[in-house]
């Protein structure tokens, strides 16, 4: 087995802006209902959480390493578990990480200075060991 | 320039938050090497479904539909819109 990480950093003022500006067809084609429902609706919090995961989820497409046409964002979902975040992929993402043989994320994340960070790591199959950007 | 092409460099300009103006690059530079992030690529392509009253299909979500201007142009023109 292999391990790997992805990591991505997002501005929190990035999102709230796009939020702003494309409202719900921005929420509705990046996160699922059940990420929108976690996320709340006081602003403030809403980008930081939605940054988070958005995050979240390009650490793990990090590691997902799509060569030709990408997973649907909503394909990966970033989902509250007490304290912690679990990663549950379904579709072109699920697919994925089927091949590379792969089937926990550890997620960590967190935020500050007007950024949210993810850390994501996973074992991969034998056959993917390349190094990952 | 046509008109639809200046279309998209001022959405590019709008959402892109590359690093650059628009008017510095040709219609083939690579925006991800000029600043495009991955987030700021959603808002373009949001951006080009506006000004176009298009629709991007999941499948065309990936990395090089968004690459250049000229890529941008080749994928709105598969998805009906005339350039002159």
């Amino acid at each position: 087995m292999t391990t790997v990480t992805g990591i991505d950093v997002q501005s929190i003022e990035e999102v709230a802006a796009s939020l702003v500006k494309f409202g719900d067809r921005y929420r509705r084609r990046l996160f699922t209902n059940r990420e929108l429902d976690e996320c709340g609706d006081r602003a403030e919090i809403t980008a930081r959480e939605l940054a988070t995961r958005f995050a979240a989820k390009e650490a793990v497409l990090k590691i997902l390493n799509p060569s030709d046409v990408i997973p649907s964002w909503r394909s990966i979902e970033i989902q509250r578990s007490g304290r912690r975040f679990e990663v549950v992929l379904t579709a072109g993402a699920a697919v994925l990480a089927r091949r590379r043989g792969i089937d926990e994320f550890l997620l960590s994340t967190s935020y500050g200075g007007g950024f949210a960070m993810a850390t994501v790591t996973a074992e991969t199959a034998p056959f993917a060991d390349e190094v990952l950007s | 320039m046509s008109d639809l092409d200046a279309k998209i460099r001022g959405v590019i300009e709008d959402q892109g938050r590359l690093r650059v103006t628009m008017s510095s690059l040709s219609d083939t530079a690579d925006l991800y090497q000029n600043g495009l992030s991955s987030h700021a690529s959603v808002n373009v392509m949001l951006g080009l479904e506006d000004a176009f009253d298009i629709e991007f299909p999941d499948a065309m979500l990936k990395k090089d539909t968004f690459r250049s201007v000229s890529a941008i142009r080749g994928a709105l023109q598969s998805l009906g819109v005339e350039f002159s």
